[in-house]
């Protein structure tokens, strides 16, 4: 509106987005030349399916890192929401949306509970949601122990209508996990960018005092992003339950790693104050694909995918640390040094 | 009386890119000498001292260290040459003890270490246990145990950056005490300061920077202080203020109502103020640093608790509601500290401008209206010709001046029935300054009250109809009309009233 | 005297002690020699990884990497171990190992610029990638049989070795802290970062150090992990890194950086690593374990903080309070 088109375009020519999309198709490129099943449609949706969780949960920790903080909790709540649907259907007899409705309630209390330490307490946001995870998965194993099933085997045969939540397919090939993902990315990025919640979210991250002295209330909306992580997990966890037909206590265990990765990935300051939805959406994508295309093309086990991940994590943070301060170049000589006296 | 000269500066110039921060620069500074060196912002005080602790390094001009030329620029160098600064907010660890603090980064014995701090405390006769922990010290004492870390260096040349800004009026003197038992050790001391008083209460010596040139140096009893004030003015501000003085608006202080009052307001930091702010005009509230005049107005502002009285606002009581609520009430405040509290410096112009009245409903009800943010936006950047390349630069990448003028501008986007200006021109340049001052003038004429807190005593002459003075906490003086001048200001600021001189 | 009972250790050591009396009184048989003995024994790994979990919080930062950095050099000696090598071979291997992850997130962190917890957080994953790369997935066993009794050789009645010569280790580790010149800069440097540069501290160096002593003393504790369980899975190691962080805390050492002791990591230690046992005593099942740990961190944390802002709002206050009654009170600050 207030600039031309061509600023436009010089600006998202010089974006961080830009780099991601074109990650994102070396990804095609290699993943599609190395084995031709990873372009094939069918094949490629139905893998959304599995990483779709992380994507959905990263949207909204971005929220959290914008403000100065994280959330190490998320992964935790995944495996919470889906052990109360699971519970209180079996065993208690609640109808399915209900026991869904129940669930994401819970993790919206387990998210004020930690953002409200972090905001009104200042506690240290890792600290509180490190005790959060435990607390959490904690919760969700006792939650476990009241269903008539062993915890082990997870609780299934939930109802077709349930199910189809992420069974559905768009045109018979795009699955509902994805129009999920999709509208939240849409619903994300109109809270965060358009909204005036989201400048508040920025201000807070960028400045605290100076959004105090704005007349702003910090510490409510600090507090208001980790309930909004804590939503989206339990949306994640009530679509991996619906798609894996199983509810488990430990389900997204090992989420973190991946939504860290994805949101910082995305380029979000993790000192707080920048930070873009698109950007976290098209990181989250380029994990996703690392995960599927990897195995399928390079034979790389699963279980090998942290290394990767891991990876990625710290050339991004080191690459930007780099960046930042061109000096900091040098320091790598000074490191060799470091090393052979060591 | 002066020993041998210590520290000899000649002709020294740094620029940081296009900009000449010290442009020939010649000081001496001998053994047992106290050199006030005095200056406003941006003078080029702090570049020089970082030059002489080897922080910077000079393009031109060299440095003499007792008659030696020093070749290397690194921090450990100056100190290896006995050069120490006191830093302005001392940087002690809160954790550790008053020994540890002062004997950490050595590499001799612990032992020997312990005896010669005793032996040197007693030499300048200070008494500090040496096992408290830092974080119980006062500030006068952590800068006591700033100053030892030095001696213990065998720190001949002291620095002390503006080392009364942060002290309460009695820690004042028992520096003061210290400074003159350290000069007696034939220590040479560079005591930088903005306080016109202490310079002839310490002071051996005067120096007087201005615009990156230092053009007045000499013994302190060669100087009265309106030669110094003038030595800080630019040539022609004589005549500026004259002419601004015209300005000066009559105010029918018997009929009008205030627009903002304070009754008996008492808080952390201040006691018993009662003052009236009647529209149109600009109230000056002056008061050196650490008066208290800034945490009238960060509580008034919803920042802290009230202890006791009134704020009442246009007849409604303001008292203790949070900051939310006074800025609906009609009430803003342009923070003391800008980069701290004012900033959102990785945010863009619209951004900052727009940040406090972000709960109007002109701005969207849930989204954001990014139309009327930019007419707001650009509207503040007119009126107050704001230098910026557009509203999507940055605000960390402006100038001081220019940040400032997005800060009042923020400050008047809420329509505020009272702006309060806490050193408003703090480190900006001068012809930014001149800006503001324009800018206040205006404020005025639209019919807004203005309460103006500053130490900056011309700012105060040169913008208040009216002005109150705050010492120690307390309001203690108020002046009107041709009573508005800088030496009653800076008098009663001191706690000296006119009675009193008379006396001494 | 004075000066134990207000360290900061001291309250953690109260509540240890107070903890256990509880237990005691719910069921007696807690407080047998045997039983508290066990608890101090099975406590070893956890004092270790810790103690080196202090030194990154002395210095105001964190690592999360322990776990992983445990588990793989638990990997690497018991393949080394199984495989014939000699013992010190396997175990210098081990500790070289352990130092060089310290020494990589060092140089992230203190070089770098980069924020801790991404930082650890990214070696995590790639350790624990690792460890599946250099296994294959496969457990690692049949571990000689010696290395394994080392675990449980006893010195004096049901006290293992293993345990007094992991407390000698945390005393001579605390003494080195406390007096010497050096080990005084790590508390410096989380305690005052800028202030240490001035007078001259290295600090980008000491952060390196500590960080390769985290690294060193994670490798410990994975050697000492593989004596007590006898072999590694591909999931060793998991989870110490928080539990590490939750006894720094619980030993009342301040995540801000620059308060506390080894010593108080090493209460901390064994008191999570009673967790289990306090809640089998109390006839509840292991199942509370993560639900309790979690809390215990969050209340610890939350009441520290509180404490902290309390005692820095009350400073201030009387600070400002003070300038209003200066010239009524007069005389020399002292």
């Amino acid at each position: 509106m207030n600039q031309s088109f061509s600023q436009k375009a010089k600006r998202f020519l010089k974006s961080w987005e830009l780099v991601l999309i074109c990650i994102l198709i070396a990804e095609f490129l290699i993943f599609g030349a190395a084995n031709e099943k990873f372009l094939r449609p069918a094949m490629l949706f139905n893998s959304m399916n599995d990483f779709m969780s992380i994507c959905i949960i990263s949207l909204f920790v971005t929220f959290v890192m914008i403000t100065g903080g994280i959330d190490i909790q998320a992964g935790s709540i995944v495996g919470l929401t889906s052990i109360i649907i699971g519970v209180s259907w079996q065993d208690f007899g609640f109808n399915i949306w209900t026991a869904a409705a129940l669930a994401l309630v819970v993790a919206v209390i387990c998210g004020a509970l930690s953002g409200f330490f972090v905001a009104y307490c200042g506690v240290q946001a890792m600290v509180v949601t490190l005790g959060g995870s435990f607390l959490y998965s904690g919760i969700a194993l006792l939650v476990s122990n009241l269903a008539s099933t062993a915890s082990y085997q997870g609780i299934s045969g939930f109802p077709e209508y349930f199910k189809i939540l992420s069974k559905y397919k768009l045109f018979g090939l795009i699955p509902s996990q994805l129009l999920i993902f999709l509208a939240l990315v849409v619903i994300a990025y109109l809270v965060l960018h358009r909204s005036k919640y989201g400048r508040r979210i920025f201000l807070v991250g960028v400045n605290q005092q100076a959004a105090e002295y704005s007349g702003i209330n910090t510490r409510l909306i600090i507090m208001s992003t980790y309930m909004l992580s804590a939503a989206s997990a339990a949306v994640a966890g009530i679509v991996l339950t619906a798609y894996l037909g199983t509810s488990k206590s430990d389900l997204g265990a090992n989420f973190t790693l991946n939504i860290i990765t994805a949101v910082v990935l995305g380029g979000t300051l993790s000192t707080g104050g920048k930070g873009s939805v698109v950007g976290t959406a098209l990181a989250s994508m380029v994990i996703g694909l690392l995960r599927f295309g990897l195995p399928l093309c390079f034979k790389v086990g699963t279980q090998y995918l942290d290394i990767p991940v891991g990876i990625l994590l710290l050339v991004v943070v080191v690459g930007r640390a780099v960046a930042a301060n061109p000096s900091m170049a040098g320091l790598f000589a000074g490191l060799k040094k470091k090393k052979a006296s060591a | 009386m002066p020993g041998k000269t210590l520290l000899d500066i000649k002709n020294i110039h740094k620029s940081f890119g296009m900009n000449a921060v010290l442009k020939g620069i010649s000081l001496e500074l001998g053994e047992g000498e106290v050199l006030a060196l005095i200056g406003g912002n941006g003078a080029g005080k702090s570049t020089l001292m970082k030059i002489i602790m080897g922080i910077y390094h000079q393009d031109s001009g060299e440095l003499f260290v007792r008659g030696e030329k020093v070749t290397s620029n690194k921090t450990s160098t100056a100190l290896a040459n006995g050069i120490y600064m006191v830093p302005q907010e001392p940087l002690l660890f809160p954790n550790m003890t008053v020994e540890e603090n002062i004997v950490i980064g050595f590499e001799r014995k612990a032992s020997d270490l312990h005896r010669e701090l005793v032996e040197v405390m007693q030499e300048v006769g200070w008494e500090l246990e040496l096992s408290r922990k830092a974080s119980s010290l006062s500030i006068a004492e952590q800068q006591m145990v700033e100053i030892l870390r030095g001696l213990l260096r065998h720190a001949s040349i002291l620095i002390m950056d503006e080392p009364t800004s942060a002290l309460a009026f009695d820690e004042t003197e028992s520096l003061f005490k210290s400074v003159n038992e350290l000069r007696a050790k034939g220590i040479g001391i560079i005591y930088i300061t903005h306080r016109l008083a202490e310079v002839f209460q310490i002071a051996t010596d005067v120096a007087i920077m201005r615009d990156g040139r230092l053009p007045i140096r000499g013994k302190v009893e060669e100087f009265t202080r309106e030669m110094l004030v003038k030595g800080l003015l630019p040539p022609d501000t004589q005549e500026q203020e004259a002419t601004l003085k015209e300005h000066l608006k009559k105010i029918d202080y018997e009929n009008a109502a205030p627009v903002f009052e304070l009754q008996n307001y008492s808080g952390y930091g201040f006691q018993d103020i009662s003052l009236k702010v009647y529209p149109g005009e600009i109230l000056g509230l002056a008061g050196v640093i650490g008066a208290g005049r800034t945490e009238i107005a960060t509580t008034v502002f919803g920042r802290d608790k009230v202890l006791g009285g009134k704020a009442i606002l246009d007849g409604r009581d303001i008292t203790g509601l949070s900051t939310r609520k006074v800025l609906e009430a009609g009430v803003n405040y342009v923070p003391e500290d800008r980069h701290l509290h004012g900033l959102f410096k990785i945010s863009d112009v619209a951004a900052n401008t727009t940040s406090a009245m972000l709960d109007d409903p002109s701005m969207g009800r849930f989204f954001l209206n990014k139309k009327e943010e930019y007419r707001m936006t650009q509207k503040y950047v007119d009126d107050f010709r704001t230098k910026v390349t557009g509203q999507g630069q940055l605000v960390g990448s402006l100038s001081g001046g220019n940040q400032q003028k997005v800060v009042i501008g923020r400050s008047l986007s809420t329509s505020p029935k009272l702006v309060i200006l806490d050193e408003p021109t703090r480190g900006i340049d001068a012809a930014a300054r001149g800006d503001v001052y324009t800018i206040i003038h205006e404020l005025r004429n639209q019919g807004v009250s203005v309460l103006l807190i500053s130490s900056d005593m011309e700012e105060i002459v040169e913008l208040s109809d009216r002005v109150m003075t705050v010492c120690q906490g307390r309001i203690n003086g108020e002046f009107t009309g041709e009573d508005i001048n800088q030496d009653n200001l800076m008098a009663a600021s001191f706690g000296i009233t006119k009675s009193a001189e008379v006396e001494a | 005297m004075k000066k134990i009972v207000k360290a900061r250790e001291f309250s953690s050591f109260l509540f240890l002690i107070a903890l256990f009396l509880i237990v005691g009184i719910i069921n007696p048989s807690f407080l047998s020699a045997d039983n508290l003995t066990a608890c101090f024994n099975e406590s070893v790994v956890y004092i270790i990884v810790s103690a080196g979990m202090a030194f990154a919080i002395f210095i105001g930062e964190i690592d999360v990497s322990v776990g992983a950095n445990l588990g793989f050099t638990a990997t690497v000696v018991s393949c080394m171990l199984r495989d014939g090598e000699s013992w010190a071979l396997a175990f210098a291997a081990g500790i070289a190992v352990g130092a060089l992850i310290g020494l990589f997130n060092g140089w992230g962190v203190a070089v770098m610029g980069v924020p801790s917890l991404i930082f650890t957080l990214g070696t995590n994953g790639v350790m624990r990638g690792m460890m599946y790369v250099y296994t294959g997935g496969a457990w690692v066993e049949n571990l000689p049989a010696a290395f394994k009794q080392l675990y449980t050789t006893t010195l004096v009645g049901s006290l293992s070795i293993c345990f007094a010569v992991t407390a000698v280790l945390i005393l001579l580790i605390h003494l080195v802290l406390r007096n010497t010149k050096r080990g005084k800069y790590f508390i410096a440097v989380g305690d005052n970062p800028s202030g240490a540069t001035l007078v001259g501290i290295p600090a980008t160096q000491t952060k390196v150090a500590a960080y390769v002593i985290c690294g060193i003393l994670a490798a410990i504790a994975g050697i000492v992990f593989s004596s007590r369980i006898g072999f590694v899975t591909a999931t060793s190691g998991n989870g110490y890194e928080m539990k590490a962080v939750a006894a720094c805390v619980l030993g009342g050492i301040s995540l801000s950086g620059g308060v506390g002791s080894v010593i108080g990591s090493s209460i901390g230690a064994v008191i999570m690593a009673s967790i289990s046992r306090l809640l089998v005593f109390m006839g509840f099942g292991s199942t509370y374990d993560n639900a309790i740990t979690g809390i215990m961190l969050i209340v610890i944390v939350v009441a520290d903080a509180l404490m902290q802002r309390r005692a820095a709002e009350q400073n201030r206050r009387q600070r400002l309070a003070a300038r209003t009654a200066a010239h009524e009170k007069g005389g020399a600050a002292s």
